[in-house]
C-alpha cells in the first residue's frame, strides 16, 4: 500500500490507514491533505481521503473522491477495497461484493479483501461463493481456528452437513490430545455439540450418538448434551432409555411442556390433535397421577393433564388446580386456562365440554364462598379475596363465551368489593371491548393506567386501546410517558415499538388519513429491514466466539424473517392504502382544487404565494435544525448522534407516488414468499391484479384461494367476480390477449367450484351449502347483485332473511345468539355501500342494537355513544371502574354500609 | 385462611406515581372527595401515610398531616383511616395505626389527635382502645351529613427519655 510514495509519504500513508482504523478521523484527514499537496494525483491517498469523509458523514465528497482515486490508479487494490468498503456501509451489498472481485482480481491472496467478501456472501446468501472464499481462506491461513470453523460453516449453508463434518474431524486431527485448554472449554464444548447436531441433520444418528458419549466429558453445556442425547435416542427407536433420560430431565425441570410431550411419545401415549381413546386417557392419568409425586412443586404437571381429562375426572383436576391458585390470587389464571376454551371443536357433541364443566365448577365455589366463605366441603375459612379473584374469573369466562351482559356484572361486583385491584379495570375494559365500545374501553384502560403509573405494562395496554378508539393523538401522549426524554415519538420508532405503529396505522388507515397510515405502516417495514441488516455483525462474532448452534439457528431464523406477524400486518396494511390510494387518486389534491375553484383568481394568487412562503420557511427550518444536530453532534465525538428532523412527518410526500400499485406489488411480492398460506395475501394480491388488469396473476390468486379454503366467502367472491370481469371482456385481438384466453379456457373447467355451472348457479349452489351462515349469505347476496344488478331487492332480502339463531350447548340451546358483532357491522357496510340501500342498511341497524347493546356502531342502548349510558361522561371518573358520577343517594349507602367496625370518617380537609 | 396459612400484611409508602391507589380507597371507604390538598399533605406527610397490602392487594390506608404547633412542635393529625369492608377484622386497621404511633414516639412526637363523627361508636371505641381520649366536641362541623357534630380524639404520648 502507498507504494509508489517516497518514504515520508509513505509513512503518511499507513498513518492514515491506522488512523481510519482507530478512528482519528481528523487526523487522518490530516495525513491525506499533506500527501496530496505533493501528489494531487495519487490514487490510493484520495480514496483513503474519500473513505474518512465517509465516516464524517460528508457522503458525497466521499463517493467523489474515491471514484476520482479509483479512477487514478484502477490497478490498485486498496482503491477497489475503498469503494467496496463505501458501498457496503450504504448497504449495497452486491456492488460491494463487485468491487471487492475486482481488487481480488490484482490482489489474489489478500486476507482481509478475502475475510471481508466472505461476510457479505454470507450476508447476501451467496453460498456457493461463500464456500468458495471460506476455502481460499482456509488454504491460505490453515492454522487458524476460525478458518476451518468458517469452512465447516459454509459447507453446512450450503446444505452440505456431511463434508462439513469432515472438515470439522479434519481440523479436530490437528488439535493435541489434552486440547482444550481451560479457557478455551466452553468454545470447544459448544463445537463438539455443533458437530453433533450436524452428525444428526445428515442421519448418522448411531455415530452422533457414539460421539456424543465418547465426547461428554469435554462438553461443558450439560444440559443441551441430555437433550441432544435424548433427541437421538426418540430417533433411534430406543424408546425405554429416552424415557428414562426424560425422567431425568424432568428431575431437572419439572416445568418444561416439551420433556413431558417427548417422554409422553416415549411411551406412546402422544397425538398431535390432542384426542385420545378412553383407554389412554386412563394411562396418561396415572402417569401424570405418578409424575404428580415426584415433582411434587411442579405446576406443569397439574395443568398438563387437564388438556386430556374429560367429564368427572376434568371436573375434579380442574376443581384441584383452580382452587389454590384463587386463594393466592393468580391474575393469569383465566390466560393459563383459556386454550381449554378452544376445545369445543375438537371434542364429541355429546361429552359435555370443558368450558361448560368450568362454568359450573366456578360457580359452584363462588357460591360456596358467599354463603359460608368457604370452598365446598372445606372447613377453611378462605381469604376475603378469593371471593373477588372467582369473580374475576367468571368475569373473564363470560367475556369468552360472548355473555358480555353477565361478565360486566361480575367485574362490576368485583371492583366494587376491592377496588384498588388493577387487573380488573383491564379485563373490564376488554370486555367492553369485545362487546363493541372501544371509547369506554379505552376509559377503562386510562382508569386502570393511573393506578400505576410506574407500570409500562398497563401503560402500553392503554395506549392500545385508545388507538383502537382512534384517540390518536391521546394515545401518542400517553405513550410518551414512558419513552425516554420524552422526545417526539420519534423515539418510539428508533425503539422498533412495532405493535405502536402497526395499531395506529391501522387507527389512520381507519380516519383515512392514508398518509400518516403509510407512514406507520412503511416505518415496520423499515424495521424488518433493520433486523435483516442487523445480523451482519454476527458473522464474525459467532465464528470467533464458537457460538455455532445459535449462529446458524439466527440465520434460518432470518431466512424466514418476512413471516413474522408484524411483517405481515404491516405489508397488508400498506397494500391496503395504496389500493385506496389507487381507488381515489389524490383527495388531498382534489379537495385543495375544490377549495381554490371557490375563490377569486386574485385571492387564489394570493394563496398560492402564502402557501408557497410556508412551504419555504418549514423547509428552512428543517435544514437549520438538521445543521444543527449535526454539528453538535459531530463537535462530541466525529460522529452523528441527533437524527435529522423528518422532512414528511405526516406522510404526505408517501401519497405522491406516481403508480400506487406498482408500490403495492413491491409488498405483495415480499407477502407472496413469505406468507403464501395466508388466505390475505392471496385476497390483496387478487384486489392489486385486477386493477392492474394482470388477468393471469389474478387468476393465480383465485386459485390459491380455493386452494387455501375454498368455503371461505371471500374466496367465494373473488372466484365470481373474477369470471364475471373476463367473462365481460371484449373478444381477443393481439396474440398475448388471445394467449390469455386459451390459459382461460383450459383452466375454468378444472375449478371443481365452477365445473359446468354458470356464475349464477355457481351462487346459488354456494349458498345452498352454505345457508344457515350470514357471512356466506353476505357474500352471496353481493355476487347476486353484480351477476345480476336488476334483483337487488333479491339480493337485500337474501341478508334480511339471516337468521340470528342460538348457539346449542349440551345439546341444548344456549344463552348466545350466534352471530359476531364484526360480522353485523361488515353487513351493514355492505348493505350501506356495496348494495347502496340506506333503508336496509337502518333496517339492519335497528335488528342488530338489539343483539349488540354495547356497541357504539350500533348506537346500542348501554354504549358510550348513547347520552345516558354510565360511560358517557369518560374522563370523569369518580366512581371505581363506571366512569360516572355518583349521585347523592349513593353516597349515604354506602356510608351506611361501611358504618362497621374501622370505617372511619375524618372530614376535615 | 386457605391451607392454614397466615396471608402477610404489608405497608407501603405513597407516592405521586400510586397515589390513585389511595383515591380509589377513599372513593370506597368515605362520602366526601378529597382536594388536592388533602392528598399532597398526605404525600408531604412521609411516612405518616401508609397504604395496607393484603398478599399484594391494597385493601386500606392512613393518611396523616403533620402539622407545627406554636413553639415548634410537630403533632400528628389524622386525616383518613380505613379498610375496604371484605378485609376489615383482619388486625390491618391496627396495624396502619401502631406504625404511626410507633413514628410517634420514635420521633419524640407527643400529640396525635383525629375527628370523628359523634355517632361513630365502633371507630370511638376503636381508638380508645389505643389510648385516644374525647377531648372536644365541635358543633356542626360537618355540612352534608347528620349528625353534623364531631369529637375531637386525642392521644398524648409519653416522651421516651434518652
Amino acid at each position: 500500500m502507498g507504494a509508489s510514495l517516497p518514504p515520508k509519504e509513505a509513512n503518511l500513508f499507513k498513518l492514515i490507514v491506522k488512523s481510519y482504523e482507530t478512528k482519528q478521523y481528523k487526523k487522518g484527514l490530516k495525513a491525506a491533505d499533506a500527501i496530496l499537496k505533493k501528489f494531487p494525483d495519487h490514487g490510493e491517498t484520495l480514496s483513503m481521503k474519500g473513505l474518512t469523509l465517509n465516516c464524517m458523514d460528508r457522503k458525497s465528497e466521499a463517493y467523489e473522491l474515491v471514484r476520482l482515486g479509483l479512477k487514478n490508479d484502477l490497478k490498485s487494490h486498496v482503491c477497489w477495497h475503498v469503494y467496496g468498503l463505501l458501498y457496503r456501509s450504504d448497504r449495497e451489498y452486491r456492488e460491494a461484493i463487485k468491487c471487492y472481485r475486482n481488487a481480488l482480481k490484482i490482489d489474489p491472496d489478500n486476507i482481509e479483501i478475502l475475510r471481508d467478501l466472505s461476510l457479505l456472501q454470507a450476508q447476501m446468501r451467496d453460498l456457493t461463493g461463500f464456500v468458495e472464499t471460506r476455502q481460499q481462506l482456509l488454504t491460505l491461513k490453515p492454522n487458524h481456528r476460525m478458518n476451518w470453523i468458517g469452512f465447516t460453516v459454509a459447507h453446512h449453508l450450503n446444505s452440505n452437513a456431511s463434508k462439513a463434518v469432515e472438515i470439522l474431524e479434519a481440523y479436530e486431527g490437528t488439535l493435541e490430545d489434552d486440547y482444550p485448554p481451560d479457557n478455551e472449554r466452553c468454545e470447544h464444548g459448544e463445537m463438539l455439540l455443533y458437530k453433533i447436531s450436524l452428525l444428526e441433520e445428515c442421519g448418522s444418528l448411531e455415530r452422533a450418538l457414539e460421539e456424543l458419549h465418547k465426547k461428554g466429558s469435554k462438553i461443558v453445556d450439560k444440559l443441551a448434551y441430555k437433550e441432544q442425547e435424548v433427541s437421538l435416542l426418540v430417533k433411534l427407536g430406543r424408546l425405554e432409555e429416552a424415557a428414562e433420560l426424560y425422567r431425568v430431565l424432568l428431575a431437572m425441570n419439572p416445568d418444561n411442556y416439551r420433556y413431558y410431550e417427548g417422554l409422553q411419545k416415549c411411551v406412546g401415549l402422544y397425538s398431535e390433535n390432542g384426542r385420545y381413546s378412553a383407554d389412554e386417557i386412563d394411562k396418561l392419568d396415572g402417569l401424570y397421577k405418578s409424575l404428580g409425586q415426584q415433582y411434587t412443586w411442579s405446576s406443569a404437571v397439574k395443568r398438563i393433564p387437564l388438556d386430556f381429562l374429560q367429564g368427572d375426572k376434568f371436573y375434579e383436576a380442574a376443581d384441584n388446580y383452580i382452587r389454590p391458585l384463587l386463594t393466592k390470587g393468580v391474575p393469569s389464571l383465566f390466560s393459563d386456562l383459556s386454550p381449554l376454551y378452544d376445545h369445543a371443536g375438537k371434542l364429541h357433541f355429546a361429552v359435555m365440554i370443558q368450558a361448560d364443566i368450568l362454568e359450573k365448577l366456578i360457580l359452584e365455589l363462588e357460591h360456596s364462598i358467599r354463603l359460608t366463605g368457604r370452598y365446598p366441603r372445606r372447613t377453611d375459612k378462605e381469604p376475603p379475596s378469593t371471593l373477588m379473584w372467582t369473580l374475576f374469573f367468571l368475569a373473564q369466562h363470560y367475556d369468552r363465551r360472548r355473555q358480555y351482559e353477565i361478565a360486566l356484572t361480575k367485574i362490576d361486583e368485583a371492583i366494587e368489593h376491592t377496588p384498588t385491584v388493577i387487573d380488573l379495570y383491564s379485563v373490564k375494559s376488554r370486555i367492553l371491548k369485545h362487546a363493541g365500545d372501544l371509547a369506554a374501553a379505552s376509559a377503562l384502560a386510562d382508569e386502570a393506567r393511573c393506578m400505576d403509573l410506574a407500570d409500562r405494562y398497563i401503560n402500553s395496554e392503554c395506549v392500545k386501546r385508545m388507538l383502537q378508539a382512534d384517540q390518536v393523538v391521546l394515545a401518542e401522549k400517553t405513550a410518551l410517558l414512558f419513552t425516554k426524554d420524552g422526545d417526539q415519538h420519534n423515539n418510539l420508532h428508533d425503539m422498533q415499538c412495532m405493535w405502536y405503529e402497526l395499531a395506529s396505522g391501522e387507527s389512520y388507515f381507519r380516519q383515512g388519513d392514508l398518509g400518516r397510515a403509510l407512514k406507520k405502516f412503511l416505518a415496520v417495514e423499515k424495521h424488518y429491514a433493520d433486523i435483516t441488516e442487523d445480523q451482519f455483525d454476527f458473522h464474525s462474532y459467532c465464528l470467533r466466539k464458537m457460538t455455532l448452534r445459535a449462529y446458524v439457528a439466527m440465520l434460518k431464523f432470518q431466512d424466514r424473517l418476512h413471516s413474522n406477524a408484524y411483517f405481515h400486518k404491516a405489508a397488508a396494511g400498506a397494500i391496503r392504502c395504496y389500493i385506496k390510494l389507487h381507488d381515489s387518486p389524490s383527495k388531498l389534491a382534489t379537495e385543495e382544487d375544490d377549495e381554490m375553484s371557490k375563490l377569486l383568481p386574485s385571492q387564489k394568487k394570493k394563496k398560492r404565494q402564502k402557501l408557497k412562503r410556508a412551504e419555504a420557511r418549514a423547509k428552512r427550518e428543517a435544514e437549520v435544525k438538521n445543521e444543527e444536530s449535526s454539528a453538535s453532534g459531530v463537535s462530541k465525538s466525529g460522529k452523528r448522534h441527533v437524527k435529522p428532523a423528518d422532512p414528511d412527518p405526516n406522510g404526505e410526500k408517501l401519497l405522491q407516488v406516481e403508480d400506487p400499485l406498482l408500490e403495492a406489488t413491491k409488498y405483495l411480492k415480499l407477502l407472496q414468499k413469505n406468507s403464501s398460506d395466508s388466505l390475505e395475501t392471496h385476497l390483496l394480491s387478487f384486489e392489486v391484479n385486477m386493477r392492474k388488469q394482470k388477468i393471469l396473476l389474478a387468476l393465480q390468486a383465485v386459485k390459491q384461494l380455493l386452494r387455501l379454503d375454498a368455503e371461505n366467502p371471500d374466496s367465494h367472491r373473488c372466484l365470481i367476480r373474477f369470471f364475471h370481469k373476463v367473462g365481460s371482456m371484449t373478444a381477443p385481438v393481439m396474440d398475448t390477449e388471445k394467449l390469455i384466453w386459451r390459459v382461460l379456457e383450459a383452466e375454468r373447467p378444472s375449478i371443481s367450484e365452477l365445473h359446468e355451472k354458470s356464475l349464477i348457479e355457481a351462487n346459488k349452489f354456494f349458498l345452498e351449502k352454505h345457508k344457515d351462515s350470514l357471512m356466506h349469505r353476505a357474500a352471496v347476496a353481493e355476487m347476486q347483485y353484480v351477476l345480476e344488478p336488476n334483483k337487488k331487492s333479491d339480493a337485500i332480502k337474501l341478508i334480511e332473511d339471516s337468521a340470528n339463531n342460538l348457539v346449542p350447548v349440551n345439546g341444548a340451546l344456549g344463552p348466545v345468539k350466534g352471530w359476531k358483532l364484526k360480522d353485523c357491522i361488515a353487513v351493514h357496510k355492505l348493505l350501506e355501500t356495496a348494495l347502496t340501500d340506506h333503508d336496509a342498511a337502518s333496517r339492519w341497524k335497528v335488528r342488530c342494537v338489539d343483539y349488540f347493546p354495547y356497541s357504539t356502531y350500533f348506537e346500542g342502548k348501554c354504549s358510550s355513544a348513547m347520552p345516558n349510558s354510565v360511560y358517557n361522561q369518560i374522563g370523569k371518573n369518580h366512581e371505581n371502574g363506571s366512569a360516572s358520577l355518583p349521585g347523592g343517594g349513593k353516597i349515604a349507602d354506602s356510608v351506611a354500609s361501611n358504618g362497621k367496625l374501622e370505617a372511619f370518617k375524618e372530614l376535615t380537609i | 385462611m386457605g391451607a392454614g396459612r397466615e396471608v402477610s400484611i404489608s405497608l407501603d409508602g405513597v407516592r405521586d406515581k400510586n397515589v390513585m391507589q389511595l383515591k380509589k380507597l377513599n372513593t370506597a371507604l368515605f362520602p366526601v372527595r378529597y382536594n388536592d390538598k388533602y392528598y399532597a399533605d398526605a404525600l408531604a406527610s412521609g411516612d405518616f401515610t401508609k397504604l395496607a397490602y393484603y398478599s399484594d392487594i391494597c385493601v386500606g390506608a392512613i393518611a396523616c398531616r403533620l402539622e407545627k404547633k406554636e413553639g415548634g412542635a410537630v403533632r400528628v393529625y389524622i386525616m383518613t383511616l380505613g379498610v375496604l369492608a371484605p378485609y376489615r377484622g383482619l388486625g390491618i386497621g391496627t396495624r396502619l395505626l401502631n406504625h404511626v404511633l410507633d413514628l410517634c414516639s420514635k420521633q419524640n412526637i407527643s400529640e396525635i389527635y383525629l375527628h370523628v363523627q359523634t355517632n361513630n361508636e365502633d371507630a370511638i371505641n376503636f381508638y380508645k382502645k389505643f389510648g385516644f381520649e374525647i377531648t372536644d366536641t365541635i358543633q356542626n362541623y360537618y355540612t352534608n351529613i347528620t349528625p353534623p357534630d364531631c369529637y375531637v380524639l386525642t392521644k398524648f404520648i409519653a416522651q421516651t427519655k434518652k
